[in-house]
């Protein structure tokens, strides 16, 4: 299978501490890879250093086979790579069709063509009811939702999603399960980094385990629950999959 | 949400062109013409500013800076070459819109009140630059433009009329301009930086391209402002040209008017200066102090009741005499 995505080596420092040390690994075109692991293991350091908002300190990033260091944010987004937020970044005063009108304009510039691949988005996410309420006035569901339709209006070819589920009852988790089940199928290449074990058990074809900013296990969703060391580092001793409902934490 | 009005918009703007034609004619004190004359020059330079202020939200303190590059650029090619000011407002533009590219450059690495202070600086820079100009600028003292009489290829005229129409293609200019952005993907792009910059650049959204060119476009319209005034009052010299008092009015208008809004640094400098020149009229001379106190009330009370400025008030009013539709809070983008 060809690789969507290859991180080599990829370090990074804030002063005295090492967010990201020497991680390596790779994701298969059309893949969905899971990055878990504790607070402040390096997750969302690593989802920063592959979308251009932070410059790694060594390492290398390839994406569909073009180098992305040194690349700013908007130039990697319009080589294919498109991420949400951990916190949701909505454009407040804008609607919600306005928000992904506004992702839909870098392959479409003209208004019609936006708004046409504006609403195939937001109908995608299941957002097509509060088309034209503010961005601010939306819960936080929603607003997560908005968010992967304003990513997916960009046409990504590989999608970054940031603990999209964070805050979200059961119910919700299932429906945001199987949005991401469904892009996967229309061939979307997925990083997701997340807390939620039920779900990436369920939507994850490989995991990567980081804890303090080193990789410490990769492999099936199998086989790295049942690794010693992340379930000592991460899902905690009593950890069974499929036994406790749902999460080890949530 | 939508307003899908087309014709009794059109027929708005249409008996507003016609007020606005026709106004002059109706009055003929020069003191009325000179205040109608500012009204529409600080309406343009709001409007200048509001496309880089209003809509991408960069707070520019320094808009002086190409306001004055303007009137220097037009008055030096007057004066030194013989250059028709109706070449010079180009070149003036042209001069605002290069500048604009270093201090943009300068300027964009920073955020919010910094970039703000920023440009308070660079406009202040250049004024302390054409102060030491004496050779070639005239330094302190300026200079007065050469009065030839009424001669419309020189951009001078006998009549008051002539100015008032000159500048009111200059808004309609302005107001086409910002029309055009508004309603196309950089409008879009324009707000989204001003609203969250990295998730704009999430999206693909170049932040600093799209901040630099707008920035270049403001600047652009904001030197034809400064050619205009000079040709107006017939005299230039630094600490008018790049007075700090163009930087505020050009900002202030537009808030109090309603920030990333068409027509919102229009109705702001309706209220603002036209209440300034009556009240300082009315109030001027015996009461010395009053007229500015009373300035100052009504900017309290619209940053107080009405953030968002002024044309939200009107849009609510029409609103609710004309039909029972759902009041819009503020300026909000839909698609």
């Amino acid at each position: 299978m060809a690789e969507a995505l290859v991180v080599r080596n990829l370090s990074r420092r804030f002063g005295g501490l090492r967010a990201v040390q020497d991680l390596s690994f790779a994701v298969g075109d059309g893949e969905t890879l899971a990055l878990i692991g504790p607070n402040g293991a390096g997750k969302t350091t690593s989802f920063n250093l592959i979308t251009g908002y932070h410059r790694p300190n060594a390492g290398s990033i390839t994406a569909f086979g073009r180098e992305l260091v040194g690349l700013r944010p908007h130039a990697i987004c319009a080589h294919g790579l498109a991420r949400t937020f951990q916190v949701a970044r909505p454009f407040g005063n804008m609607t919600v069709l306005a928000n992904v009108m506004t992702g839909a304009f870098l392959r479409d510039r003209t208004i019609n063509g936006a708004r046409k691949k504006a609403r195939e988005a937001i109908d995608f996410v299941g957002l097509s009811a509060k088309e034209h309420v503010a961005a601010r006035d939306l819960t936080t569901i929603d607003q997560r939702r908005l968010e992967m339709a304003r990513a997916l209006a960009t046409e990504p070819r590989l999608l970054l999603l940031d603990e999209v589920m964070a805050g979200l009852n059961p119910a919700e988790i299932d429906q945001a399960v199987a949005l991401i089940g469904k892009l996967s199928k229309r061939g979307l290449t997925i990083v997701i980094v997340e807390h939620v074990m039920r779900a990436i058990m369920a939507v994850a074809r490989h995991i990567v385990v980081l804890d303090h900013g080193q990789k410490i296990a990769e492999g099936k969703p199998d086989e790295v629950v049942a690794n010693e060391e992340v379930i000592r580092a991460y899902l905690g001793t009593g950890y069974v999959h499929g036994a406790v409902s749902g999460a080890a934490r949530c | 949400m939508k307003a899908k009005r087309p014709s009794p918009r059109w027929l708005w703007l249409g008996a507003l062109a016609a007020i606005a034609v026709v106004l002059p004619l109706l009055v003929s004190s020069a003191f009325t013409i000179d205040i109608f004359i500012r009204v529409l020059l600080f309406s343009f330079i709001g409007i200048a500013w509001n496309l880089m202020g209003g809509y991408a939200k960069q707070l520019s303190l320094g808009h002086a800076a190409y306001f004055g590059l303007g009137a220097y650029t037009s008055t030096i090619l007057l004066i030194r070459f013989g250059v028709s000011p109706w070449t010079g407002i180009l070149a003036g533009g042209v001069v605002a819109a290069l500048a604009s590219l270093p201090i943009g450059a300068l300027c964009f690495r920073l955020r919010g009140p910094y970039f703000a202070i920023a440009t308070i600086a660079t406009a202040h820079v250049l004024m302390l630059l054409f102060l030491k100009f004496r050779d070639f600028a005239w330094g302190a003292e300026g200079t007065t433009i050469p009065n030839l009489g009424n001669a419309p290829l020189m951009m001078q005229f006998d009549s008051k009329l002539a100015y008032y129409y000159i500048v009111l293609v200059l808004l309609a200019i302005g107001l086409a301009i910002t029309y055009r952005i508004e309603r196309s993907w950089m409008g879009y792009y324009l707000v989204a930086v001003g609203e969250d910059e990295d998730a704009a650049e999430a999206i693909g959204v170049n932040a600093l391209r799209i901040k630099r060119n707008i920035y270049m476009i403001s600047a652009f319209l904001t030197a034809l402002a400064g050619t205009f005034y000079v040709q107006y009052i017939y005299f230039i010299d630094p600490n008018t040209a790049f007075s700090f008092n163009v930087s505020v009015e050009a900002a202030l208008v537009s808030i109090v008017g309603g920030i990333g809004t068409l027509w919102g640094p229009v109705v702001g400098t309706v209220l603002l200066e036209a209440s300034s020149a009556l009240l300082q009229s009315w109030l001027g001379s015996s009461h010395g102090g009053v007229q500015l106190t009373i300035y100052s009330l009504i900017l309290i009370a619209v940053i107080l009741w009405r953030p968002s400025g002024l044309l939200g008030v009107l849009t609510d009013v029409y609103a609710r005499i004309v039909q029972a539709r759902p009041v819009k809070k503020e300026a909000l983008l839909d698609g």
